[in-house]
């Protein structure tokens, strides 16, 4: 396979973390050019990741690093869904960039986005369980220093509590990774789908399933071990908050299904998936609605997104990847816009009477996420709800326990964002009391309106974008091609071990 | 037999580390001891990953070391432990500095008073009623005084 070096995988990678290094000391030298470093290397990452896409048309393909054969060496693994999460990192790091920032600081926050971004690039690209585990722990410190950057006490004590529980669920997918080792002998995600059925499919097998689904679910926003969410998304700046819970949760689900359908592909790895996916679910919208301010609010309602996420995820098939993939890019366009509005909406959410009526375009932008968000027919969010209704249906009493719960999960949700909305449009005779009060025109940034126009644009578009979904979601489940790819019939390298 | 005992002592001891660790993170209120623990925890979860490559009597993979033939462990975990233990590392120095910045700013480092200067905090920046703490009865309750600090340069990093 001809790789040329305009469509190389390793740099949207190694591109990042180098201009991560590489910033402080351009910033001493000229402060113009370290500014514009950052935004010309993701558009760099952008463009590589298109052409790859382009030249390849979708097929999968491997590539060793530094030239070490596969189950030995490290490979990344480039198909359809590696490269449309991957692409999404650097275009959600261009929208939430600190383009107005100047100074020590911003230079500090630049170079903590570019980490994040190689790091969360990296979890897309690897077909290396440890490497993974490098990659997500690269992206858990980069999270720290961003969450911290404003430097203020309670922000501190989040990170401190975050960073605790961080460190805890890698510890515990590095346990995970021991076990998987000490029974296979490998940690290639192609060679693990190979020996899998053969030495996995045990009590010992799901535990370390268990294992790394806690410790890749703390960034996942899963079920135990979410609690660092709030706090974190309400101390961060409203911009990190975006990036992490759009973003970096997504690249973590995506660790979480590249394991399930490759390596624990067992019905009991899967239900365990779906109940931690509708216990934070039903908790996180339950806390959403006692929410007293936006931030948290958000915060909350997206660990009962990404409950669904988990959900969606957990179900067989092409099915269950296609509802997943929906849900999970439903979410990353919706919430990323939320945050973009919550940058300007930081106070209470009494403080936010009657914006509405002042600022227009906000308050209908919320008003369109709101919608769909719960659902609401002509809107993306109805398609990928009904997905995931419709294949839930399709199994279990389990799975119909968790249809249940996404049913009555929407009225909660269509309670609270609606809720908000009486408030914004509320006719209010007394001025806008509080520290957050606003001159009529601000609210919203260019963010927001940009993320609802690619809603309406899906929206129209949901036919072509659901086929391409669906044709995303089949490669993935295809584990015979994920193992064809890694290694090619010519050179089987090791014998299946019996 | 002798071999098998101590793989069996060795993965106990493992994982007893692992669930000392969890418990004193679970029962501990005190941030350095939760830290601390968190070392603890480490240490068992990088022993198990050495652990993984283990063969009885086996000689350490170095080429050259031993004659031609002898068993050696398998390498590969101790590459990959190597690479844990210095993000372990890396990470644990990372929260000391933070729990340095945590204490110029609280004065303390207890869990629990922490978080309810946290939560009265960001309450008090969105412009909302403090909610009722868990920690706390019900009804008003005096937070215990931060002591007289040293004020701190905000964002004294380096340079």
């Amino acid at each position: 396979m001809s790789v040329t070096w305009a469509m190389n995988p390793t740099l949207p990678i190694v591109l990042p973390l180098l201009g991560a290094f590489l910033l402080q000391p351009i910033a001493r030298v000229s402060a113009a050019l370290a500014r514009a470093v950052g935004p010309a290397i993701l558009i760099a990452c952008l463009w590589v990741l298109t052409e790859t896409w382009l030249a390849q048309g979708g097929r999968p393909f491997a590539v060793a690093i530094g030239g070490f054969a596969a189950p030995l060496g490290i490979v990344l693994y480039v198909d359809r869904i590696a490269l449309l999460f991957a692409a999404a990192v650097p275009t959600f790091a261009l929208l939430f960039w600190p383009w107005a920032g100047t100074g020590q600081e911003a230079t500090r926050e630049s170079a903590l986005l570019l980490l994040l971004v190689s790091s969360v690039t990296g979890l897309a690209l690897s077909g290396d369980l440890f490497n993974i585990y490098v990659f997500y722990e690269l992206a858990a410190v980069a999270s720290f220093g961003l969450v911290a950057i404003h430097a203020t006490g309670r922000a501190y004590v989040a990170t401190i509590r975050y960073l605790l529980q961080s460190a805890f669920g890698s510890l515990l997918a590095l346990v995970g990774i021991a076990i998987l080792y000490t029974k296979t002998g490998t940690l290639n995600l192609a060679h693990l789908a190979q020996l899998a059925p053969s030495t996995l499919h045990d009590p010992l097998g799901l535990a370390s399933f268990a294992l790394m689904l806690i410790g890749f679910g703390v960034k996942g926003e899963l079920f135990p071990v979410n609690t660092w969410v709030p706090e974190v998304y309400a101390t961060a700046p409203a911009r990190i908050a975006a990036l992490l819970a759009g973003l970096v949760s997504k690249l973590a689900v995506l660790v979480v299904v590249r394991l399930l359908v490759l390596v624990f592909n067992q019905p009991e790895a899967a239900q365990l998936m779906l109940v931690l996916g509708a216990v934070g679910m039903v908790s996180g919208e339950l806390s959403a609605w006692r929410a007293k301010d936006f931030p948290r609010m958000l915060a909350f309602s997206s660990i009962g997104q990404l409950g669904m996420v988990f959900i969606a995820f957990s179900l067989p098939g092409t099915t269950g990847v296609l509802a997943g993939l929906a849900v999970a890019f439903h979410h990353l366009v919706v919430k990323s816009g939320y945050f973009a509005l919550a940058a300007r909406w930081g106070g209470s959410l009494e403080s936010l009477s009657g914006l509405g009526r002042r600022s227009k375009l906000a308050g209908a932008i919320y008003v369109l996420f709101a919608l769909s968000l719960i659902g609401v027919p002509p809107l993306p969010g109805f398609w990928t709800k009904l997905i995931v209704l419709v294949a839930l249906a399709q199994h279990g009493s389990l799975e119909l326990v968790a249809m249940a719960a996404i049913l009555v999960v929407t009225a909660i949700e269509a309670n609270y964002l609606f809720r908000l909305a009486v408030v914004l449009y509320r006719k209010d005779k007394a001025a806008p009391a509080g520290p957050e009060a606003r001159a009529p025109g601000l609210g919203v940034g260019l963010v927001a309106p940009l993320l609802a126009l690619v809603l309406l644009a899906a929206t129209i578009a949901i036919v072509p974008v659901t086929e391409g979904l669906r044709k995303v979601a089949a490669q993935t489940v295809d584990v015979a091609s994920y193992v064809r790819t890694v290694f090619p019939p010519v050179s089987l390298p090791l014998a299946q071990k019996d | 037999m002798m071999s098998l005992s101590l793989e069996a002592i060795l993965y106990t001891g493992a994982i007893g580390l692992v669930v000392i660790g969890a418990l004193g993170l679970v029962l501990s209120h005190h941030l350095f001891r939760m830290l601390l623990s968190l070392a603890v925890a480490e240490a068992g979860g990088n022993l198990l990953v050495v652990l993984a490559g283990y063969r009885g009597g086996a000689i350490a993979p170095i080429l050259g070391y031993g004659a031609p033939g002898t068993p050696m462990v398998d390498p590969i975990p101790q590459a990959l432990v190597l690479t844990a233990i210095v993000i372990g590392v890396g990470v644990q120095a990372l929260a000391v500095a933070v729990l340095v910045r945590v204490y110029r700013a609280y004065g303390t480092l207890d869990l629990r008073d922490l978080v309810e200067h946290m939560q009265g905090d960001i309450a008090k920046a969105a412009g909302i009623p403090r909610s009722t703490s868990t920690h706390a009865p019900g009804g008003e309750r005096p937070l215990p005084p931060v002591p007289a600090l040293v004020r701190h340069q905000p964002r004294g990093g380096r340079s």
